[in-house]
């Protein structure tokens, strides 16, 4: 065991650095299922074997034929006649041997005919090429017991991928722009004894010129408060004459003028960052409110149970504040000043966390630790179920019109798709997949597309470009577009299941003639 | 391939069976570019990689297996690749890019090159080639998450060295020897550490202390007599390092004691030094071995994996011991003169490194790390996924594509985000921008001035430090414009080997004198006008005038950093890429990599892997006046 250990550690050595052990753990707990194992499908799932996902299952009804071979890396000559799924579990299993790997030899229809529950033991379902009645179905049958459901589809030379949740919980959402969390409004009172520690006064020219930007602010804020019976510099004014009294406190030389103090310059810059009073987040109240987090019962999952436990955090200990993250920013220090503060803030963001992991007591302590630090940055992803994106009444009209004011929108891309499913419905095989239907499905296809915008009432105008262009592609699945949808689709996957950064909601579209993409929520 | 057909123009999917192409680089990005340029069409395929498989390449790399660890990537990838495909044409080369055999000539045998490399130095040389070839260049990287790729067209679009990159970051000696204040400076020192002992020794990598320390400020007398006293200490004599360990038989406490006791006693004796900082605390072997073998090892939490694990002093002693014990036999199954080269994953260096590493760091009052941490510093690790890379070849082959129907000007940079940005777009498409008029490679007569002290400044260091390092050249040839042509540095071996040690002012170069150097294999020739100065900072050799690599980027606005970004694919209202602000240190990412010292990759991904921000570096400003890269993320 140990040794496996060892050898895993190694071979994934690159990840851990971005997920962490314990992203990696769930992910070698996670079962996926893919259903059709199309070039984008076994593109996703080589994508998810290689960082060593637990298990996968492909469903698929289909014998490989020779166009199969063409652009799916995953396939080969040998596997012509024999069923998809099969042929390609066996060869994503050859990347790697920690994975489990499994087929049904069923198309989707039937398994949701025979055996709906099949799909409910999933991490995820990911569903490729699938046509509109299938995604119906599998999406209801998935909404009802929680399995998040990932639509992919390669048409031609536009990707698309549809994220079906009702509800996702995230953890460690790595958010790209935090704000700081120093506490100098609120100092806890540890911080206020290392300030103390410091006389700005009497310090020598270089010490002075070396103190921490932080305590340099804490040190002048304590002169404002007395002199603004306690209250903080508020607006910009405020702010303005607080920024002077620092530039004041800059050392001048013997000829009156004054010294050059990066770090003096560094504090009046972060003025407006130290004075951002601490206080929980809305996203992060409005989930200390929720239904889920008010009433825990047995059934609740361990997210909620930490999630009331921050919350009893933030009500006792923290006095309205949530666990100290304990990290400052880089600054200009020098290295054992730097270190000092650096330990004040983490010793406090540790004897948090432990007062958090007390409130789980019973649950998943190691948990709560990584949840007290990130206690800011929870999210809860809620996505729209597929039955509401069709339905005339609740379609998202305003999103569709507002994009397809620019008429080359990606939204275009979508209109067509749906147009295609349009297609399908009635003619039940793609438009243009044959050379010598091109142009009579031109015009099929056109009708689809008005009765599309008709049915949902949208005033908005398709050029006919997108109308040939989209024949042309004959629902074709090239593999270099496949293969950026393999990856991005694999990236999403890996978040839903490891609950760390926050997945897309719920539209992703890529267009791979003007590389660009977009996300809509419909 | 009949759904080929279907979605590209007949012309080019004939064209691809075709034209020729070139992967330089069969790592990362190129197994998913082999496979997406066959599954596409494109029949004859080159490909060119000096590496061999490793481990901790199989969570990514696809075309490699476990029983292909040690061989050829790129002759495993072109057999892995007709195994599914077996109508590829494909040449496989084993063998470094910077090899003279890939000449000009070489490189216009293709319709197209595609860069899957993961260092400057030959992405720098790939430029070259092509612009000297005139062949279309596709440029990509990647680092966790973000990615980039780009096309480079000689005349028309910037080359890869329009723009200045940032350096790498170095570290002032007498940091490294005498005054370590954070981690990395004792990582380094490990490493030296492992070259002066087992590998080549580097006159530039000493690890004892140095007395010439300026902040020490000896008087000489008191220099004498220290050095006096070292030659009659005994066992601290000024010899090789490499010699005095041999001597000794690589005995694990003799080599302690020297490096972790008397070596600190000795930089105790510098008193200076500790006025304003806490002073070292020197280690006896003997001492720890008779405590720690009292105490059992059950100390240490067996929580998480055990490279995450920070061991106890006394571990790192063992682990010392049993790594010097298994160097040194592996030196002496290689021969006599062998020498081991440092390398991440191979597990006896990375162990030594994280042995000595640490516990100089205990020495010097810092908290340690762990065997993972540490081989993510010392190895510059920059951390890779399967899913970021696919998206990146993907995004290649659509513009090799578009490179092969001719299409250059609707070519475009793109940037990969973490995550759709707050205008929700995932690739932000940039047009290309024209190339850089002052440009000192694709420049019509490239020209450049460098700062330096004539005096001081030898030849070998113009050649090895200025002209192969900062301008990547790989065989440069100097001539002085002193109208007599004088030869300085020859490419030819050997036969200016008697200039090295000599100054420039040997030459008669002064303030205002131009050198000529020439690139035969690169088909470049670089102007350098000299400017003499006596000002430089301590540890700095020389200045570019004009490129300021180490300022921090304007800051970027709060708003959302693509404001100026059409909505819509509007070709002509895109932004080029000198507009827009990336988030982060990444704007320009595939420039990037090798500067990020990971820690700052780290940080931003990993919150609860506690590398604290120690380890991330703050911006240090000591007494050297060294400042750590600003390009940190926010």
């Amino acid at each position: 065991m140990a040794a496996t250990k060892a050898s895993k550690e190694q071979k994934y050595d690159r990840q851990l650095r971005l997920w962490g052990d314990h992203g990696q753990e769930v992910l070698e707990n996670a079962h996926v299922c893919l259903i059709n194992a199309t070039a984008s499908g076994t593109e996703i799932l080589k994508n998810l074997v290689l960082p060593g996902i637990g298990a996968f299952t492909i469903i698929d009804g289909h014998t490989v034929l020779g166009e199969d071979v063409g652009n799916n890396f995953f396939l080969s000559q040998n596997s012509i006649g024999r069923n998809r799924a099969q042929a390609a579990t066996e060869l994503l299993q050859e990347l790697n041997s920690d994975v489990s790997g499994n087929f049904v030899e069923e198309s989707a229809d039937q398994l949701l005919d025979n055996d709906p529950e099949f799909f409910h033991r999933f991490s995820i379902v990911i569903g490729v090429q699938l046509s509109e009645s299938t995604r119906l179905r599998l999406g209801s049958v998935l909404w009802a017991v929680g399995v998040p459901f990932l639509v992919c589809w390669t048409y031609g030379l536009m990707g698309y991928m549809r994220l079906v949740v009702k509800e996702h919980t995230v953890i460690e959402s790595h958010p790209d722009n935090a704000l700081e969390d120093l506490r100098l409004d609120r100092p806890f009172s540890e911080l206020t004894d290392h300030i103390q520690s410091y006389q700005l006064e009497s310090m020598e020219k270089k010490d002075h010129s070396h103190t921490p930007w932080i305590v340099i602010i804490a040190k002048f804020l304590e002169t404002w408060l007395t002199e603004h019976d306690g209250q903080p510099p508020k607006n910009y004014k405020e702010k303005e004459a607080f920024r002077q009294m620092i530039r004041e406190g800059i050392l001048k030389k013997e000829n009156g003028v004054r010294e050059d103090e990066e770090n003096f310059e560094e504090a009046v810059k972060n003025v407006n960052t130290a004075l951002n009073p601490t206080k929980v987040p809305s996203s992060v109240e409005d989930l200390f409110n929720s239904e889920q987090c008010t009433n825990i019962t047995s059934q609740s999952a361990a997210f909620w149970v930490m999630l009331r436990a921050v919350k009893e955090f933030v009500l006792h200990e923290g006095k309205g504040c949530l666990p100290a993250r304990g990290t400052i920013p880089d600054m200009i220090s020098d290295s054992q000043r730097f270190i000092n503060l650096q330990n004040v803030y983490r010793d406090k963001a540790l004897q948090d966390a432990a007062a958090v992991a007390k409130h789980v007591e019973s649950l998943l302590q190691t948990t709560g630790k990584v949840l007290g630090k990130n206690a800011a940055f929870l999210r809860v992803v809620h996505c729209r179920s597929l039955a509401e994106e069709y339905a005339v009444e609740s379609v998202n009209k305003d999103e569709i019109t507002s994009c397809m004011d620019s008429p080359d929108s990606e939204m275009v891309l979508y209109l067509m798709l749906r147009s295609v499913d349009r297609f399908y419905q009635q003619h039940s095989r793609y438009p243009g997949v044959y050379n010598y239907q091109v142009e009579e499905d031109i015009s099929k296809l056109k009708l689809c597309v008005t009765s599309l915008l008709q049915e949902y009432n949208l005033n908005v105008s398709i050029k006919d470009d997108y109308i040939h262009e989209f024949c042309r592609y004959g629902a074709a699945e090239p593999h270099t577009v496949a293969a950026f949808l393999g990856g991005a689709a694999a990236q999403e996957v890996i978040k839903m299941v490891s609950h760390q950064f926050v997945p897309f909601n719920n539209t992703f579209i890529y267009n791979a003639m003007s590389q660009t993409s977009a996300t809509y929520q419909l | 391939m009949v759904q080929l057909v279907g979605s590209l123009r007949k012309e080019v999917a004939e064209s691809l069976s075709t034209c020729r192409v070139l992967v330089v680089g069969a790592g990362g990005i190129g197994c998913e570019l082999l496979k997406n340029l066959v599954l596409t069409g494109f029949k004859n395929i080159e490909v060119i990689d000096l590496d061999i498989i490793d481990v901790s390449n199989l969570n990514r790399q696809f075309l490699f297996q476990k029983k292909h660890v040690g061989k050829s990537k790129a002759q495993v990838a072109k057999e892995s690749v007709l195994q599914f495909c077996p109508t590829a044409n494909i040449t496989a080369y084993h063998d470094s890019i910077m090899n003279p055999d890939y000449n000009v000539e070489f490189f216009r045998n293709f319709m197209l090159v595609m860069n899957a490399l993961d260092n400057r130095a030959a992405r720098n040389h790939v430029n070259r080639m092509c612009l000297a070839a005139d062949i279309p260049l596709i440029e990509s990287g990647t680092a966790g998450y973000l990615g980039q790729v780009t096309v480079i067209k000689k005349g028309l679009t910037e080359c890869y060295e329009c723009q200045p990159k940032p350096t790498q970051k170095t570290f002032p000696g007498c940091t490294i020897r005498n005054t370590p204040s954070e981690p990395i400076h004792c990582i380094v020192w490990a490493k030296y550490l492992f070259n002066q002992l087992f590998g080549e020794e580097d006159a530039d990598q000493e690890v004892s202390p140095d007395t010439a320390d300026p902040e020490a400020s000896w008087n000489p007398a008191e220099t004498e007599a220290r050095a006096m006293a070292s030659e009659t200490d005994g066992d601290i004599k000024r010899v090789s390092t490499k010699e005095w360990a041999r001597s000794t038989g690589y005995d694990p406490a003799k080599l302690f004691n020297k490096l972790f006791k008397d070596d600190i006693m000795y930089l105790l004796t510098m008193d200076k030094l500790w006025k304003k900082r806490k002073a070292p605390l020197p280690l006896d072997w003997h001492q720890l071995e008779s405590q720690g073998s009292r105490r059992p090892q059950g100390e240490v939490k067996a929580v998480g994996l055990k490279d995450q694990q920070v061991l106890g002093v006394w571990g790192y002693c063992q682990l010392f011991q049993h790594s010097i014990e298994t160097l040194r036999s592996e030196l002496q199954e290689k021969g006599d003169g062998a020498e081991l080269v440092w390398d991440k994953d191979d597990a006896p260096a990375l162990d030594f490194v994280t042995a000595a590493a640490n516990l100089r760091m205990h020495i010097f009052s810092m908290t340690m790390k762990s065997r993972f941490d540490i081989k993510s510093m010392a190895g510059n690790i920059i951390p890779a996924i399967a899913t970021t890379n696919a998206i990146i070849a993907g995004l290649i082959v659509m513009e090799g594509l578009k490179v092969v129907s001719g299409e250059l000007e609707s070519c475009r940079t793109i940037f990969l985000n973490k995550h759709p940005n707050l205008r929700k777009k995932l690739l932000v498409p940039c047009i290309l921008d024209p190339p850089c008029a002052n440009c000192y490679v694709c420049a019509s007569r490239p020209e450049v001035t460098v700062k330096l002290n004539v005096l001081k400044t030898t030849v070998l260091a113009l050649q090895d430090r200025i002209l192969k390092e900062r301008f990547g050249m790989v065989a440069p040839d100097v001539n002085i414009e002193d109208g007599k042509g004088t030869i300085l540095i020859s490419s030819e071996e050997g036969e200016t080997d008697a200039n090295n040690g000599k100054f420039l002012s040997d030459f008669g170069i002064r303030n205002g004198s131009r050198l000529q150097s020439d690139d035969f294999l690169q088909d470049y020739t670089l102007l350098i006008n000299v400017l003499h100065a006596e000002d430089l900072e301590k540890d700095v050799e020389f200045e570019v005038v004009g490129d300021a690599p180490d300022k921090a980027p304007p800051p970027p606005s709060n708003q959302e950093d693509a404001s100026s970004i059409a909505n819509g694919n509007k070709d002509s209202a895109q932004p080029s890429t000198s507009n827009v602000h990336h988030p982060g240190p990444f704007s320009r990412l595939i420039f990037a990599p090798i500067l990020i010292g990971t820690p700052y990759v780290l940080k931003l991904s990993i919150a609860s892997m506690d590398i604290g921000a120690q380890l991330c570096g703050h911006l240090q400003v000591d007494c050297w006046g060294f400042r750590s890269n600003p390009m940190l993320p926010v």
